[in-house]
């Protein structure tokens, strides 16, 4: 089974390294992130693990490991309603891109709080837009790069449709400036154990039973407001 | 202290005033109460509405403007009340209203407002940040990054404000521009930050100001800072100089700030008992910062919520009228 390497669906391109893995997605990871390494900073993700009172780099190899293990990933970055004070009215969304973290808030000061995975450089930008659509079983069209490069990419030119190898996943919430296309997304993964890491570029990514619970409770044009200035690396849950 | 022009009164906008304010026809009879565009003037305006009405049987027509625009309107007669006049941010329109052309009058009880830099209860109690001078250490500061960039982040309030000109001043005046990256952007994204750094537990450190609804929202504190002292406050506006900043020195604190009921010297000559009136209203910040999240975090109908308002706190109000009439 081969999958695809995740990124935005940008047309204006940005990481568009692709690794076509031959032994399954596991291997691919550890391809992924070789690659990436060497450019990433020193501040190394943490998780603190309930279990051993301790806190532990949550690299993708373990990240990996837990997700083998669990068929879930790591308990912090579970679905839940949480607490969440707040002057936002209920259906909004607050995206807290250093925690990993996406609130849909409700009334009464809780939120449904759900881990997602970011891209490796962040947004880089902190701002509110809304959701100007969304689609269920998106059509993923690569950029216009990968496709010169990638002849598995070529031939989904002109869109792969929606389906399990699908990189958006099962849903795709589409983030608009007004009415504009913000070229970001909120979207499903086939990359399960990568929720709460920055492994993609851009896009934000949640587990594809959380992005089909989201998708079911957000309203189009609902308020986005994103949290992701100077986010790339955290430490800490 | 040199002037900060405007654009602090832009501060708190989460609700448009025409988006809350009934535009009727005005009658030449009526009292004109001007409502700036901001949170807290839009609550105390609609109070004092219900109380022109629990008082007096006024009925008070509520009508939104700038601060430029009603001090004009009570200079030509045709407003009558501006419910939060800030000094010292509005100096130039006082002086030359209220003391120049004597054709606007100033309630002297000012409420005190108070802005600076604070940090969550929880930063405060779980890293002893709990001083300004703590920012310009930088394993302190570092508690504030993520980004991985050995410099934590500070919000200084959104580019359009004068008082983020001064805080970019007094970061450069206590030493924690170096230590820090300060952060500029919409008010609604900074508050929303401090929910989500609540929610998550995490450390944040922030540009604040009371009356705010967020005092009341969450648990946030000021850092100590040295009082405000006048030889040592030495600010320039980019509009005074291009070297502004290079200028300028103020390892302090804000001055006090405090904020007025100003009313048209038209209504003291026609209705002495209402202008006697409100020069006895004493709100304060805490009232102010209650009133405001009754507004903006429980979205409560203004006039409803100034009517019970005014019926929960009768005794207040009656010491007022009391006031009002010696």
């Amino acid at each position: 089974m081969s999958t695809w390497h995740r990124w935005c669906d940008r047309l204006t391109g940005g990481v568009t390294s692709v690794f076509r893995s031959r032994t399954g997605r596991f291997a691919l990871a550890g391809l992924v992130f070789a690659a990436g390494s060497a450019t990433a900073l020193n501040v190394n993700t943490q998780i603190y693990n309930p279990e051993t009172r301790k806190w532990e780099d949550y690299s993708p190899n373990t990240a990996i490991r837990y997700f083998r293990t669990h068929g879930q990933t790591p308990q912090a970055f579970q679905r839940r309603i949480v607490s969440f004070r707040t002057a936002e009215k209920p259906g909004t969304i607050v995206i807290d891109g250093d925690k990993h973290f996406l609130y849909f808030v409700l009334p009464n000061f809780q939120a449904v709080r759900y881990g997602i995975g970011v891209g490796r450089e962040g947004f880089g930008w902190a701002g509110i837009v809304n959701i100007g659509r969304k689609q269920e079983w998106p059509t993923w069209t690569p950029p216009a790069e990968m496709v010169a490069r990638d002849p598995k990419a070529a031939q989904y030119a002109n869109g792969m449709p929606g389906g399990p190898d699908n990189p958006l996943g099962p849903r795709a919430l589409y983030l608009y400036e007004g009415n504009r296309d913000s070229i970001y997304r909120i979207h499903g993964t086939t990359e399960p154990w990568s929720i709460g890491l920055n492994v993609s570029s851009g896009c934000i990514r949640l587990n594809n039973d959380d992005i089909i619970d989201l998708y079911e409770r957000v309203d189009i044009g609902a308020k986005v407001i994103v949290l992701m200035q100077g986010a790339a690396l955290y430490k800490g849950v | 202290m040199n002037r900060l022009t405007a654009t602090f009164a832009a501060l708190g906008l989460f609700v448009s005033a025409e988006a809350l304010v009934p535009m009727p026809q005005a009658d030449a009879a009526e009292v004109v109460i001007g409502v700036p565009a901001w949170s807290s003037a839009n609550v105390t305006a609609h109070v004092l509405k219900s109380l022109l009405k629990s008082e007096f049987d006024i009925d008070a027509v509520l009508e939104p403007g700038t601060n430029e625009e009603i001090f004009a309107a009570m200079d030509a007669g045709t407003e009558d009340i501006h419910p939060e006049v800030w000094l010292p941010n509005h100096a130039s329109l006082n002086a030359e209203y209220v003391l120049r052309r004597k054709s606007v009058v100033m309630s002297p009880k000012g409420v005190p407002a108070r802005q600076g830099i604070c940090v969550t209860q929880a930063t405060k109690d779980e890293h002893g940040i709990g001083s300004i001078k703590d920012l310009t250490d930088p394993a302190k500061a570092k508690i504030f990054d993520t980004d991985g960039n050995g410099k934590g982040e500070v919000w200084i309030g959104d580019p359009e404000w004068s008082s983020t000109r001064v805080e970019e001043i007094r970061a450069k005046s206590y030493g924690y521009d170096r230590t820090m990256e300060l952060l500029q952007a919409p008010e609604e994204i900074a508050v929303t930050a401090i929910d989500a750094a609540i929610a998550g537990d995490k450390p944040l450190v922030f540009y604040c100001y009371e009356p705010h609804h967020t005092f009341e929202l969450h648990d946030i504190v000021f850092l100590d800072e040295p009082a405000y002292d006048p030889r040592k406050w030495t600010v320039l506006m980019p509009e005074d100089d291009p070297g502004w900043l290079e200028k300028s020195d103020a390892p302090v604190a804000w001055p006090p700030s405090f904020f007025h009921i100003n009313y048209s010297s038209k209504l003291a000559g026609e209705r002495p008992d209402v202008s006697a009136f409100l020069e006895a209203v004493r709100l304060d910040v805490d009232t102010v910062s209650e009133m405001t999240y009754a507004l903006i975090v429980e979205r409560r109908d203004p006039d409803e919520f100034a009517a019970e308002w005014i019926s929960e706190n009768a005794d207040r109000v009656a010491a007022w009228r009391d006031a009002a009439k010696k």
